[in-house]
């Protein structure tokens, strides 16, 4: 087959939900899941300047008291963002802001990250038409404990805009 | 006012309310930081890491996770608020007012808006209220939070 014959033939495996799909109350439990390993938390640490030891001197860890390396926490929120784009964002729109974070704990090198997220609140978007304002609660947990929680507005595509 | 950055190690008693830093620092942000960061979170957004995609927006061009603007400007800041923190408590008011491309240089600012004590457990250590600002190149804010820290109490 060409190009031309593939794009035809091809169904589009869409990865996308939109405003309509984000009823008050919705929960996503997101797929995949992730161990955060000592090369992730090395190279994030190190490429964004972060330096408190604990996130990659293992001697220093261990000497604070910490079970073993501790995964920079920028880390946890970045991966807890990340499960959850599929099902919450990936339509592409503003990321309007984080509220309301707490870390619940320090995450330890081999812990293993999943994320859940409930829809807080979706409206219309009074100045964008055809994008709507979503907030959704999303908690990262290692288990079934909480290591992270927080709240994030996009701006999101109504089925009808895209 | 000028920062402490060369002053030496800050502890608890060395945070004044009110006091704003530059922190030494900027970094350009490049494509490799930008997808390799992206993609190392799982972050699925093709609008961060498939330039094609991005031709016909607006933005003419991949923009950077917001994930990794607030991890780098908040790193920026680390050396000076937070070499001696217990752990970090709370991130607030995370908000980014203009987009970052590849290749802009972001610095970060950062205010100290309080002191507290901590809970009884935490007796050799305080807790740090900051507001930080990312700005690029063009002096334009790209980041805007705010952040508590558990921070130890200078040793006696």
């Amino acid at each position: 087959m060409n190009v031309t014959t593939l794009r035809k033939q091809a169904r589009r495996r869409e990865r996308v939900h939109y405003f309509e799909d984000f009823p008050e109350g919705r929960r996503f439990e997101h797929h995949w899941g992730r161990t955060l390993t000592e090369a992730d938390n090395t190279l994030l640490s190190t490429l964004t300047l972060a330096y408190n030891p604990v996130y990659f001197n293992r001697e220093k860890a261990l000497a604070a008291g910490h079970a073993d390396t501790v995964i920079n926490p920028m880390l946890v929120l970045m991966v807890a963002v990340g499960l959850s784009v599929e099902d919450l964002s990936e339509s592409g729109g503003a990321f309007l802001g984080i509220d309301g974070l707490t870390f619940h704990r320090p995450v330890m090198v081999g812990e293993t990250l999943t994320a859940a997220s409930t829809v807080v609140s979706a409206r219309r978007s009074g100045s964008r038409p055809g994008m709507g304002v979503v907030t959704w609660h999303t908690q990262g947990r290692i288990g079934e404990g909480p290591v992270v929680d927080f709240r994030r507005t996009n701006l999101i595509k109504s089925r009808e805009a895209r | 006012m000028s920062g402490p950055q060369t002053d030496g190690e800050l502890y608890f008693e060395d945070f004044a309310v009110g006091e704003v830093y530059e922190h030494a620092r900027g970094k350009t942000v490049t494509d490799v930081d930008g997808v390799l960061l992206c993609n190392l979170a799982m972050n699925t957004a093709s609008g961060h890491f498939d330039e094609e995609s991005m031709k016909d927006t607006p933005f003419g061009e991949r923009i950077v996770f917001g994930g990794i603007t607030a991890a780098l400007v908040i790193g920026l800041t680390m050396q000076d608020t937070a070499e001696h923190a217990v752990r970090e408590l709370t991130l607030d008011r995370l908000r980014f007012p203009s987009p970052v491309f590849h290749g802009d240089t972001l610095y970060a600012f950062t205010q100290v808006v309080s002191t507290d004590d901590a809970d009884e457990d935490e007796k050799g250590a305080g807790v740090v209220g900051l507001r930080h600002w990312g700005v690029n190149q063009r002096d334009q804010i790209v980041f805007e939070a705010e952040r508590t820290v558990l921070v130890k109490r200078r040793p006696a």
